[in-house]
Formats: structure tokens, sequence, C-alpha cells
């Protein structure tokens, strides 16, 4: 249906076609496309592509003595990065990185696994109390995160019950807390990135055709067919919209690890971080920050490459 | 008329005041006597705004990005300074507007990061050390850094400041080397150490702020690298706690008061720093935040239980193992790289 | 068709997780011990004297009010943006493209973001004063990145939206306005409001952003709890966090139960 992709390109531009019952013309639509889009277009790249042009800049110059920035170009930053440093060839850029990675995936999958049975539930509640059971998963986030980590470190101590049962269940040691390690860390994580998780899937899921979930669930019976047929084929804008918003910030996020696991154990985000404050070394920080840019926009553009660009692409 | 003349005055006079510009002023938090502000007010007319900052890191960066023209003075740890300095953060003071510079004892001036005082004056100063629980840790020996630094020698849990230039310095003072060693070889062992004392179970990690000295307190470690101050309220507070500064040797750390090159209220910022260099202010302040002051002419008005008390004025002997930081230069990225290693394996 | 006890539990622990951290707050506002994790005993002081702490209350409002603006704009344009990416037939170089942009905030850490903010106010700073640090600057950089978040969830929402009704109003003569009023954007609506509400925590949250763009004038909340957490998480931040809370919650329930019924929806 989608004229844009005939071969007669610059024909078809002004020839009149039907487009979603709209009697109209490609040129007219992209005009009137473009008049919507471009509030938010020009917005971003005034304030957001054409800065981050100077950080890319800044990328490829070099840390003055006294923690400045010099006008010396230079790729030092970029050995940096694969990590040849001042000590010779350290392997910890790329532990650091494959453990942020690990950590962000196994939160998004916990997270989505949590936030699609708790979207579905408020999809499925009473008209007049989804915005609220909306509104009260979002709440929790209007706290400092800091604080609410800090507060996950006292339920999680070892005079509390969660460790108390632990102990008592001879799971920990008797007088062990549940922190600082993994457990605690992806306990923090999922707590903080869950309501990231559920507000884009429950977008999606609320429209969701239930009847064709109950045709699937007559032709097929079992669970993971009805679960993968039936829902999953349907909210596939969804899901992806909320792998991206929970597995992204999750990548750059080093506050509940540092706070939950002692922070002994260095992330993607305290590297970044560290560039900008200890190290006063900013333009290895941008570097730094740029990769992480990258990848994870390559990861975003090819889920969206999958999901048929934004908006399921018509 | 007689009755107008002094309501007319008082008039004038608020209006005056009321046209004095604030002094903003950049510190750590809770690190002055509320009361002084309201003094300076009171003396000066220029309304004083506090605004805070957790690290010197922040700090810096802030000043870096802008703040130059939004903060009028800045208080900076010495061994940040020659980095504002350097990168024209900070402008030359005027003596003259700062008479009671005077005051200051001579040891805190002509630190080396600003030898001859041009653009600092010296605020408070203090010490890194070990806090620890008499109980737990029965040491009959001088307390040393391998208390936390030997797995073997470990007491129990145990908390490490998060803190670059603190942790690195004081492991090289444990292998007995310079506190602001530019080798190469000293750095990585250094790191190396750092790392094989963190794997232990016994580490609780790495903490920022008051995050170590609230775990002995708590109960939930035995032992912390604090600041002296931090360690001195830790004691009143806890129960069976002590504070030492390893044999090896510590960080001595002084932080001093500077203005900004774009400061918006020059004139203000001199009379506030020349303000806190007063005898009678410094003590106050001293005896509010319980860290010792750089300040002579204060030292008689210090409340006597301070300054008997060996963890905020440590004893001769304990003077003389407090080294202070310098700048690296270039080798701080030696030092960032073994930061990462300490970090991450 | 029957949810099953899956769902039920999933949602039991998702509360969970997501309000336990909440339940630790309150209780700890009513702690007597000012610093550190012990319990000393109850009180209500600090409730009384945060309500004194000028300084809180004002920091309070400047993120309520960077919130609220910058949530407005950014609903606003992401909401059109979407709208028009996916009503728009783009060739697939132009749409990589646009979808490159709309991902940029989302994928950008934050300190790269807000040193690239402020690089972009100090030149336009030369300009106009306009973009002096504080409010405007705050305001602009938080809607900035949030574009990208609504603009995120509501395209997900417009995927859902079935054309059936949207050829169905044109085969009835609809006129383009018609249609966006009556059908696209009440169905759009709850996409909207899941957009606006994840815009306004993500503005009443921010740290490093405004990290770098705040004055000594002008200092959210988070600035200031951060500043203080040197010296330890003091009773009276949980007490206003909680208090935080109990406003937001108690809003959101008037809000429901006042609320007049919706309009019957068209299955």
């Amino acid at each position: 249906m989608n004229a844009v992709q005939s071969p007669e390109r610059q024909k078809s531009a002004t020839q009149p076609i039907v487009y979603h019952g709209e009697f109209t013309t490609v040129k007219r639509l992209r005009r009137r496309g473009w008049l919507l889009m471009s509030p938010g277009i020009v917005w971003l790249i005034f304030f957001l592509a054409l800065p981050l042009f100077g950080i890319l800049t800044m990328a490829f110059l070099s840390r003055g003595e006294y923690g400045g920035i010099e006008w010396h170009f230079t790729f030092e930053n970029l050995f940096n990065l694969f990590g040849f440093g001042p000590l010779g060839w350290a392997r910890d850029n790329f532990v650091i990185f494959t453990r942020s990675i690990i950590l962000a995936s196994v939160t998004t999958l916990l997270c989505l696994l949590l936030a699609l049975p708790i979207a579905i539930t408020i999809s499925r509640s009473p008209r007049r109390w989804r915005m609220l059971l909306l509104a009260l998963v979002m709440v929790p986030t209007c706290v400092n995160l800091v604080i609410r980590t800090y507060a996950w470190q006292l339920v999680l101590g070892n005079q509390a019950p969660p460790a108390w049962i632990c102990q008592q269940l001879g799971l920990i040691g008797p007088h062990e807390a549940l922190y600082p390690g993994a457990f605690a860390v992806y306990v923090g994580m999922v707590s903080c990135m869950l309501p990231f998780t559920i507000l884009p899937l429950y977008s999606s899921v609320e429209r969701l055709d239930w009847q064709v979930v109950e045709a699937v669930h007559d032709l097929y019976g079992g669970r993971w067919h009805v679960l993968r047929h039936g829902i999953l084929s349907q909210i596939g804008p969804g899901l992806i919209a909320a792998l991206v918003l929970t597995l992204v910030p999750s990548l750059g996020m080093f506050v509940v690890s540092d706070l939950l696991c002692g922070a002994k154990f260095n992330l993607i985000g305290n590297l970044i971080e560290q560039q900008f404050h200890s190290a006063s070394n900013w333009p290895l920080g941008a570097m730094m920050g740029l990769t992480l840019v990258c990848v994870s926009l390559a990861g975003l553009m090819a889920l969206f490459r999958w999901g048929n660009g934004l908006g399921g692409g018509h | 008329m007689k009755r107008i003349l002094p309501l007319l005055l008082a008039a004038v006079g608020a209006l005056a005041a009321a046209d004095k510009p604030t002094v903003t002023v950049f510190m750590y938090s809770e690190y002055i006597d509320p009361a002084i502000p309201k003094a300076f007010e009171a003396a000066t007319g220029h309304p004083v705004n506090i605004q805070v900052y957790e690290a010197q890191e922040d700090m810096l960066a802030k000043l870096r990005t802008g703040g130059t023209a939004q903060y009028d003075v800045v208080v900076a740890t010495d061994v940040v300074v020659p980095q504002l300095i350097n990168s024209k953060l900070v402008q030359p003071l005027d003596a003259a507007q700062i008479p009671n510079a005077k005051n200051v004892d001579a040891k805190f001036h002509g630190q080396p990061c600003d030898p001859k005082n041009v653009y600092s004056q010296p605020y408070l100063w203090g010490s890194i050390g070990i806090l620890y629980n008499i109980t737990a840790v029965k040491s009959k020996d001088a307390v040393s850094w391998k208390l936390l630094l030997d797995p073997a020698a470990q007491p129990g849990p145990f908390v490490f400041m998060d803190e670059v230039r603190s942790m690195m310095g004081v492991t090289l003072l444990a292998n007995g080397k310079d506190i602001n060693s530019h080798v190469t070889g000293d750095i990585k062992a250094a790191a190396e150490t750092l790392i094989a004392a963190k794997g232990s179970t016994k580490c609780l990690g790495f903490e920022g702020g008051v995050g170590g000295k609230n775990k002995v307190v708590g109960g939930q470690a035995v032992a912390a690298v604090v600041y002296s101050g931090d360690a001195a309220r830790a004691i009143v507070e806890g129960k069976d706690l002590a504070y030492a500064i390893p044999v090896e040797g510590s960080n001595l750390w002084v932080d001093n008061m500077l203005v900004t090159v774009a400061a918006p209220n020059k004139a203000g910022a001199h009379a506030f720093i020349n303000f806190i260099l007063d005898a009678k202010i410094g003590a106050q302040n001293a005896n509010f935040i319980q860290y010792p002051t750089p300040n002579a002419a204060s030292l008689p008005l210090i409340k006597p239980e301070d300054r008997a008390n060996t963890v905020i004025y440590p004893d001769e002997a304990s003077m003389k193992r407090l080294y202070l930081l310098s700048d690296l230069g270039n080798d701080t990225k030696t030092y960032d790289a073994a930061w990462t290693m300490v970090k991450s394996r | 068709m029957r949810l099953g006890k899956t769902a039920f539990t999933a949602t039991l622990v998702g509360f969970l997780l997501m309000y336990v951290p909440l339940l630790a707050v309150a209780v700890m506002s009513f702690n007597t011990t000012a610093r550190g994790q012990r319990w000393g005993g109850f009180t209500t002081a600090w409730y009384v004297h945060m309500v004194g702490n000028q300084k809180i209350l004002e920091a309070a409002w400047n993120t309520l009010v960077i919130a609220v603006a910058s949530t407005a704009l950014s609903t606003i344009l992401g909401t059109l943006l979407a709208i028009g990416l996916s009503r728009t037939p783009l060739s697939k170089p132009m749409r990589r493209c646009t979808d490159l942009l709309t991902g940029l905030p989302v994928v950008t850490p934050d300190i790269i973001l807000g040193i690239s903010f402020v690089g972009t106010f100090a030149m336009l700073r030369s300009l106009t004063p306009w973009f002096n640090s504080g409010l405007s600057t705050l305001i602009i950089a938080h809607t900035t990145f949030e574009v990208s978040f609504v603009a995120l969830v509501v395209s997900a929402r417009l995927a859902m939206i079935g054309q059936e009704q949207i050829e169905a109003a044109r085969d009835l003569y609809a006129s383009t306005h018609v249609m966006w009023r009556k059908i696209l954007l009440p169905q759009l609506a709850p996409g909207i409001i899941a957009g606006a509400l994840l815009a306004f925590v993500l503005s009443v949250d921010d740290f490093v952003v405004t990290f770098f763009l705040y004055s000594p004038t002008v200092t959210p909340l988070p600035i200031m709890i951060q500043g203080s957490l040197r010296m330890g998480v003091t009773p009276d931040i949980h007490a206003l966090s909680t208090v935080i809370v109990a406003i937001t919650t108690l809003a959101i329930v008037g809000a429901a139960l006042f609320s007049r019924k919706p309009p019957t929806e068209i299955p």
C-alpha cells in the first residue's frame, strides 16, 4: 500500500492515492507530515544534534595538564577506549562494557517479565481505575533514586525481615545482610526501571484485541502459543519501546550498583562519570559517552528496523 | 523632627542594606556554623547564599561550565587548587581587603598549591585515618594501614573511602612510597594492593561522604577510612570507637577559600573571607563543626576539650606523618587508569 | 479469558518492588535518630522542621515549575512528532534519519547531554541574556530529552490504532480536523497521558542534566538532596519524599474519584 516503494517515485509523488481512506497525494501527505513533525525535529536538531557535534570534536582533543581542554587533536582517547593506557594494555574497559551489558540485559528481561502481566492487569481493570493504577506505577519515580536505593539498603540490611527470613532458612550466614551483592543490585535495578517498562508496554497492551488472543487459545491451546502468537505478535511496537526505554537507560546507570554492591565493580556509567569528575579528562569522557551513544543507537536502529520504524511504518 | 530623623536614618540604612548584593559561597554541606552567615549579614549588610556541593569534582565541573559568574567564594581542598589557578577559574586576592590574613598560623600559609597565598586563604584542615571499633580491633601495636590493606590482617567488615587520591595516596604510603608518587611502577603496585584488599569478603566496598563512618557507628562495619571531623563525631555518637592516623602516615588536607575569576560581588567575597579569618568567628566556626582551625589567633578561643582531643588536633608525632597531596599534572591519567583497574577487577 | 495466577503474582511482586522502598522511607521519616540507619524512636518533628525550611520549599517549587512546563512542551512536541512520523510516507533513508534523531536523547548518557547543553547555552548566551542559567535553560533542556520518550510511547500507541476506524471516518466524508478531534486524539489519549506521565517523572527525578544547568538562585530539589547526602540522609529528606508521594497519590486518587464517567468506548 505504500506508494513510496514503487519504482516510479517521481511520478507517484503527485499522483492521487488512497492513504488510509484519505484521497490525497503523497506530496500533500508529506507536506502535512512535515508540518506536524517540524517543531519536534527542529527542536531536536537545534538543541541536541548540533551540540553533539561539539562533543564529537571534544572527543578528539586532549586533556590539559590541569584538567582543562587543550586544542590539540589526538587519537589518544580512542586508544584509551580500547584499553591502551598509561599502564600498558588493560582489559578493564572490556570487562566493564561486558558487565554493563549483562546487567542491563538481565534487568530488562526481568522487567519485561514483570511488566507484561502488570500492563495486562491494568488494561483489563475497570476503565475508571486504569489511569489511577498507571499513575500509581509512576509515583515511586517521584522520589529521588538515591533515596530509594538507600531505602533498599535499609530493607535488605541484616536486621530487617527479608534478611532475617533468609538467615532462618539457611540461605545466608547468621549475621549477613542481603546486600552488597548481585541479588541486591538486581532488586534495586528492577525496582527502579519497572515503571519505565510498564508505561510504554501499557500504551499498546491497552489496545490489545482479546478476540484474537481467544482465537489463538482455541486454535493452539498452550499458554506459550497464546503468549507468542496472541499477545506478543500484536504488541510488537510497544514491546520494542519498552525494551528500548529500559535497556538503554540501564546501560548508563551506576548509582544503584554503587550503593547496593559497595561501588566495587565499575560500570560504563562509573567510567564516564569518573572522566568528568576525578580524572578531569573531559575529552576521554566525551569519547566514551559518544561510543555508548553509537552502540546504543545501532541497537536502537536495528530494533526499529525489525519493528518497521517508529509508529509501525505505514 | 527629633523623632523622625532616626526613623529616616533607619529607613535609609535599610534601603542601603537592601541594595547590598548577595555573597554566594560554594562549599561542602554543613560546613559552616549557620549563625556565621547571619552575623556577616548583620555586620556588613551583604546577605549570604550558601550553595553546597557534594564532592570537589562537582565544584570543579560547575566552575568550568560557567559557574565562575555565579559564585563569589569557593571552598576548595588544596589538591585541586592548582587546577583552579591554572584553568583561570579564580582570581588573585586583594590582600588589602583581607587584613585578618595575619591571624593564620604560618604553617598553613605557603602550601605547595599556592606558595605565596596569592589566590587562597585557609579555611579548615584535617586528616584522613582509620575509624575503628576498639573491641573488634584488638591490636597491641600502633594501628597500621595493613589492618585494611592486608587480607590476612582484616579484622572484620570494613569500608574504604571512595576517593581516588586519598585511597591511592595512603596505599602508596603503606607500601613505603611517596604519597604523590609519579613512578608508574609504584602506582601500579598500589593498585594491585588495593585490588587484593578489596577482593576479600570482609571489604564492604567503597563509600563516599559519611557512608563508612555511619556503618561503623551503626555496627555494620568494624573499621572505615574517614575524615577526622567525621571520626570525632562518630566517637561521640557511637560506642567503643577510636580514630588513628596509621604509622605509615596519612593525608593532611587543607580547605581553602578562593574568589572566582568572574565573581559578581568581588568586594563582598573579600569581606567574607576576611570575616571568616577573624579570630572570634574562626573559633566559633571551628567549635561548631569540630574540625581544626588554621587560624592561630582563634586557637585560644577553641573549646578546651576539642583542643585536647587528638582526633581533631593531632599530636606532634602524628602531625609529622601527615602529608599534603599535590597536583599530579599529566600523571593524573596514570592514577586514573590505576583507579579504573581497582574499581573494575 | 482468565488472567490466571501468573498475572496476579507478577503484579504483586512488581508493586512490592516499586513500593517497598517508599514504605521504608516513610518509616524512617519518623525516626528520632538524625543520621545513620538505626531506629531511635518515633517523632513527627521532622515534618514540622521541613515545613519551616524555606530552602526545601523553594527547591520543591522550582522542581514543580520546571517539570510542569517541560512536560507540557514535550508532550505537545512529542505527540506531533509521533503523529507526523506515522502519517507521512517517507523514503527509507529519510525514515532512518528521523528515527535516529528521535532516538538520540534516549541513547545519550546524561552527562553528555548535560555538557552539550552547557556548550549550547554558553553560545546562545552571547546572543541574548535569556539563556542565562536558570529556569529557562532548565526547561529547555528537560523538554529536549523528554520529547523522545513521549514520541516513543505515543508511537507505540499509534501503531495499535486500527486503520479501519479512520478509513471508515474518511468514507463518511470526515474532514481531517473532525477525524482528529473525534477519532484519533481520543484513541490516542491513553498513550499521550502515559507519555506525559513519563516526561513528568523524568523531569522531577533528573539530576545530572540539572546539575550542569542550575544556578544559585534556581536550585531544584534533586540538587539540594544530593548536596546534603554527603552528611548522610537525614529524616527530613525522608519526610519530604514521603510528603511528595502522599500529595501525588492523593491528587491522583482524587482525580480518579471525581473524574466524570468516561464516554462509551467504541468497541
